[in-house]
């Protein structure tokens, strides 16, 4: 029990306007875990981590971060955790360092530690040479690395990132991963990452929990996440409706997860290297060929589908 | 201990403030401007008005001057409650209310700024008006309650249009809500004293007018024989409006983010 360092019980935020942003969630985060929070726009992401970084308060439910309660001891939390938000929060006019030296006075650093510390974190993130340039100036990656910077002033035991990637190019992107990777393993930092980006998540967490319309739908490890829900999708291109048609009976057989749109076919099966030649024999026994053949992985899209197809014909067959 | 981190971490904030401030100069001088303008176009325009009765002797310049220091007042007060905007755009001001930090803290920083920066405009205005002729009455203690005056009218100010940046997160709505400048500077005694001013409801509204009070008060204390129980109402009014507005903002500072 000891080592769960975020425990949430119930926990949903109504807006005054009505929404339910947040409805009735429960889950555990382990002590160095590195946990991602998924979810398309509006889903509850970010009033989530709003509720569990203390800057929102929930409408019913508790949670604990660090053995704390959010709405008993906010400002114990506060100690304990670095907070990067979606926006890269920082104060254009002053300069790196300046920045990272008034958060750590407003920490309770005395001016010397501050700076060195400062110093300690430019490095970390690979803006000294930049440190004393006003951040107004940054590249919008050098601005996400301040922020991250800004974020660990305190050594946080935990560390909340809001979609940190979003906005940035691909290199800049992989370098935030480095640091954030480097923070868990090496100084065994908490990190709770919330993305829409699957392959993301798959990469870096320990676990994965996926939250829709305000509720948690999925709460597993990654390679189970995927070995439940990872279909390939195989599009087939055929020259005539009228081809297409017979081609579609003839898939039936292997599966009935099919979609059919103009002169294409699209099937969603489980990733698996041995459907391709029975595709094809299949079509050959009808002489039907296509004209082209794709085959994609899954966006996260299709990972909600069919969790949400899931969901709705488990309600439907408890007759909810 | 508990008032020495928070005495500290305001020092820290208005320093952050006035920092970014002394960097973008182009965000105070207009205002600043536009003050001496008031200064020299109403003393050169209308400044014939002390031939009438009440103003017989009176210098227009030392008349007017209230109007031009509260005009630089409210502009500064704008742009301490910008710097909050600002701060609410980027998402700095939530990484503020994320440290230890005290809303209060968070609150009065750019406010202190904006208020130095009032001040400054004030001794500048008022040495521009010196050099115009204007001979301060009550000397250099009027002087620096002519600064209370205005701070307290500076403060009431910012801590009404910083209500409306946390309220709406808007810096649209901060600056809609700060066209409130224009009945709260032209309703009142701007260009002649109550007595002559003849049109009834224009005497009604600077009867209400609580600058009313600050320019009457300032005037007190720039003119001989001004009446100066005025000068205890302007300080009446800028104490009790203050105090009311910044509690208000400070209260929206940590319900900023609470959506409820």
């Amino acid at each position: 029990m000891s080592n769960r360092i975020i425990e949430v019980s119930q926990l949903s935020k109504t807006y005054k306007e009505g929404t339910e942003a947040v409805k009735n969630i429960s889950f555990s985060v382990k002590e160095g875990e590195f946990f991602a929070f998924l979810g398309p726009n509006g889903a509850g992401k970010s009033t989530t981590i709003k509720m569990l970084t203390t800057l929102m308060k929930p409408t019913f439910g508790e949670g604990k971060i660090a053995g704390y309660d959010l709405l008993q001891k906010p400002e114990k939390i506060r100690l304990q955790i670095g907070v990067a938000l979606q926006n890269t929060a920082i104060d254009p006019a002053l300069t790196g360092r300046e920045l990272i030296i008034l958060q750590g006075r407003l920490f309770g650093f005395s001016k010397a530690e501050a700076i060195k510390r400062a110093k300690e974190l430019l490095e970390l993130v690979g803006l000294t040479k930049d440190a004393d340039k006003q951040c107004g100036k940054y590249s919008g990656g050098m601005q996400r690395r301040l922020d991250l910077a800004m974020t660990l002033v305190h050594r946080p035991k935990v560390l909340f990132l809001d979609e940190p990637t979003v906005g940035l190019d691909p290199a800049s992107r992989m370098d935030l991963w480095q640091e954030i990777k480097k923070l868990n393993k090496e100084y065994g930092t908490t990190i709770f990452l919330t993305t829409q980006y699957l392959e993301e998540a798959d990469e870096v967490a320990d676990r994965v929990g996926i939250i829709n319309d305000g509720e948690i739908v999925a709460l597993e490890k990654p390679e189970a996440l995927k070995s439940s829900l990872m279909l390939d999708k195989i599009k087939l291109f055929f020259r005539s409706i009228q081809e297409k048609e017979k081609a579609q009976k003839a898939m039936m057989e292997i599966t009935s997860n099919l979609e059919s749109l103009d002169n294409q076919i699209i099937l969603h099966l489980q990733k698996n290297r041995e459907y391709l030649p029975v595709i094809l024999g299949k079509l050959a026994a009808v002489h039907v060929f296509p004209i082209d053949i794709q085959i994609a992985s899954p966006t996260l899209d299709d990972v909600f589908l069919q969790i949400i197809r899931d969901k709705k014909s488990t309600n439907e067959n408890r007759g909810v | 201990m508990k008032n020495k981190v928070l005495i500290k971490d305001i020092m820290l904030l208005t320093k952050r403030s006035l920092i970014a401030a002394i960097r973008n100069p182009y965000a105070y001088i207009p205002n600043f401007i536009i003050s001496l303008f008031f200064l020299f176009v109403y003393t050169a325009g209308i400044g014939a008005v002390t031939d009438l009765p009440t103003l017989e002797g009176v210098n227009y310049t030392a008349f007017i001057l209230p109007v031009s220091v509260v005009s630089a007042a409210i502009g500064a007060a704008t742009g301490a409650v910008q710097t909050l905007v600002k701060d609410l755009e980027s998402g700095y001001f939530a990484r503020l209310l994320l440290t230890p930090t005290s809303r209060l803290a968070i609150v009065l920083g750019p406010i202190i700024t904006g208020m130095l920066q009032l001040v400054v405009q004030t001794i500048l205005l008022t040495m521009v008006a010196i050099l115009m002729g204007v001979r301060i009455y009550r000397g250099i203690g009027g002087f620096i309650i002519i600064l209370v005056l205005v701070t307290g009218l500076g403060l009431a100010f910012t801590g009404y249009a910083a209500t409306v940046a946390l309220v709406t997160k808007s810096s649209h709505a901060v600056q809609m809500s700060t066209m409130i400048f224009f009945p709260m500077l032209f309703l009142s005694t701007t260009f002649v004293p109550l007595d002559l001013i003849e049109t009834g409801w224009l005497r009604i509204a600077a009867i209400i007018n609580p600058t009313t009070y600050i320019f009457e008060g300032m005037r007190a204390l720039l003119i001989e024989g001004w009446r100066s129980a005025y000068i205890l109402y302007g300080f009446l009014v800028g104490s009790i409006a203050s105090v009311i507005t910044i509690t208000i903002a400070t209260k929206s500072a940590a319900r900023a983010f609470n959506g409820e």
